[in-house]
């Protein structure tokens, strides 16, 4: 089972166009890590609401009135997740599964998955963005941190990777 | 003149449905190349597919150039553009969690959105980490907000570190990201599956290769950052006509709502 997908270059010039849009119209970048901040907010709230403003970070999120949920951020984590179906279904991709490689099981696959989601979770809120919000959005205005966030993603991934080869190769 | 928003094109309510449009396109844009799966991400890390990089890179670099060109042809106010702030220290131990993140996790935040949607159990399960990892983040705001705050340069960019015009930085990026397409792909050649590699005409790469670095060249030339002052500088001395021009927006600079919007999480 071996699929190509679109050329990357294509893709990348495309969501250069998509980012630039962006920055034209809303005068900031993408992202979506902040999103998932957002629903642990209102996840908090819902369930203890005066521990959730009595601590500095939730409410950042919670202030205006509104549902933290009601934030530009979220529109478009929603959005990326339609477009993204939208693409999986034309191209019949839109099947249940556990992406690993052949030599691990779907219970310790699941356990990494998880644990590389908290990792990940608490280092775009220290970095104040992940992939989308801090490398690519900074790194195409040339913000400076965003630049050395990017190359320090490659240096921690690559000085991971060999310990994780059995999960993926 | 953009950023629209910014000069009060339109309002709150709108820039959600915006947000949506544009999510719709990135998650699209994403998924196409490959995106919603945690083994052709991760092949970057075995140097076995390096689209991540050529996708990134490209886009930065689009972005960049685009943004610069706008600027120099007055369509964009690039100081109204929300300028990610400086935060070293947090920057680097977030990014290298981040990576590690990655790797053991094999999603970055909003590809795993795209994972989720498409069926992947993993992808799903990535995202019940996020949220998990945000609120243990928050939990320890009070141990780690000093870390938080640490190294801070306020929002400045490479041009301001290094001290180099921005037309020069685009041009070294042009080459930078050209080298690294060639070297990569030499890498790939050598340890990558060529059944899932992506086609390409040689011909098509040399030419937008020469393309992004006769743009890049031009920018170095140009140097916009120097018409960027310009601009600034003058409309002060011709306050009627910037007046005249605003007519296009009814509503004063600030948009009403920015209050409620435009808060420090503008990274991702």
């Amino acid at each position: 089972m071996k699929t190509r997908y679109a050329n990357p270059y294509l893709i990348g010039a495309l969501l250069g166009l998509v980012l630039l849009f962006c920055f034209y119209t809303m005068g900031r970048g993408l992202g979506s890590s902040a999103s998932f901040a957002r629903i642990a907010t209102a996840g908090v709230d819902l369930v203890a609401p005066a521990h959730a403003a009595a601590n500095k970070y939730y409410a950042r999120y919670l202030g205006g009135g509104r549902s933290p949920l009601m934030a530009w951020l979220v529109f478009l984590t929603l959005g990326a997740g339609l477009g993204g179906l939208f693409s999986a279904f034309i191209s019949s991709r839109i099947k249940g599964e556990v992406i690993r490689g052949p030599r691990i099981g779907v219970g310790a696959r699941l356990w990494l998955a998880l644990f590389g989601g908290i990792l990940s979770g608490f280092a775009a809120r220290l970095a104040r963005g992940c992939t989308s919000g801090q490398a690519l959005t900074g790194a195409g205005e040339m913000a400076f941190g965003s630049w050395v966030f990017m190359f320090c993603i490659f240096a921690g991934a690559y000085a991971t990777a060999y310990f994780l080869r059995r999960e993926w190769l | 003149m953009g950023p629209l928003y910014k000069f009060g094109w339109f309002d709150f309510a709108y820039s959600l449905q915006l947000a949506g449009l544009i999510g719709v396109m990135f998650g699209f844009l994403l998924e196409r190349a490959g995106f919603g799966n945690a083994r052709k991400l991760t092949a970057i890390f075995y140097l076995r597919d390096f689209a991540v990089l050529k996708v990134m890179f490209t886009a930065i670099v689009v972005c960049m150039v685009g943004l610069l060109f706008f600027s120099v042809f007055g369509w964009i106010d690039l100081s109204k553009v929300y300028l990610l702030p400086t935060y070293i220290w947090p920057q680097i131990v977030g990014g290298f969690i981040l990576g590690m993140g990655f790797v053991i996790g094999g999603y970055c935040p909003t590809t795993s959105v795209v994972s989720a949607v498409s069926g992947k159990l993993d992808g799903l399960i990535f995202i019940v980490g996020m949220i998990l990892g945000s609120a243990i983040f928050a939990e320890l705001f009070p141990i780690v907000e000093k870390f938080y705050s640490s190294g801070s340069m306020g929002a400045v960019r490479l041009s301001d570190v290094l001290k180099i015009n921005s037309g020069v930085i685009a041009l070294l990026v042009c080459l930078m990201a050209v080298v690294a397409y060639w070297f990569v792909e030499k890498v790939e050649n050598r340890f990558g599956d060529p059944e899932t590699l992506p086609a390409g005409s040689r011909k098509v790469k040399m030419w937008a290769a020469a393309v992004l670095v006769a743009l890049g060249l031009m920018l170095a030339i140009i140097n916009p950052d120097r018409i960027a002052a310009k601009k600034t500088a003058a409309p002060a001395e011709k306050k009627p006509k910037t007046g005249a021009v605003q007519k296009v927006a009814p509503k004063p600079a600030e948009p009403e709502s920015s209050g409620a919007v435009i808060i420090e999480d503008e990274g991702c």
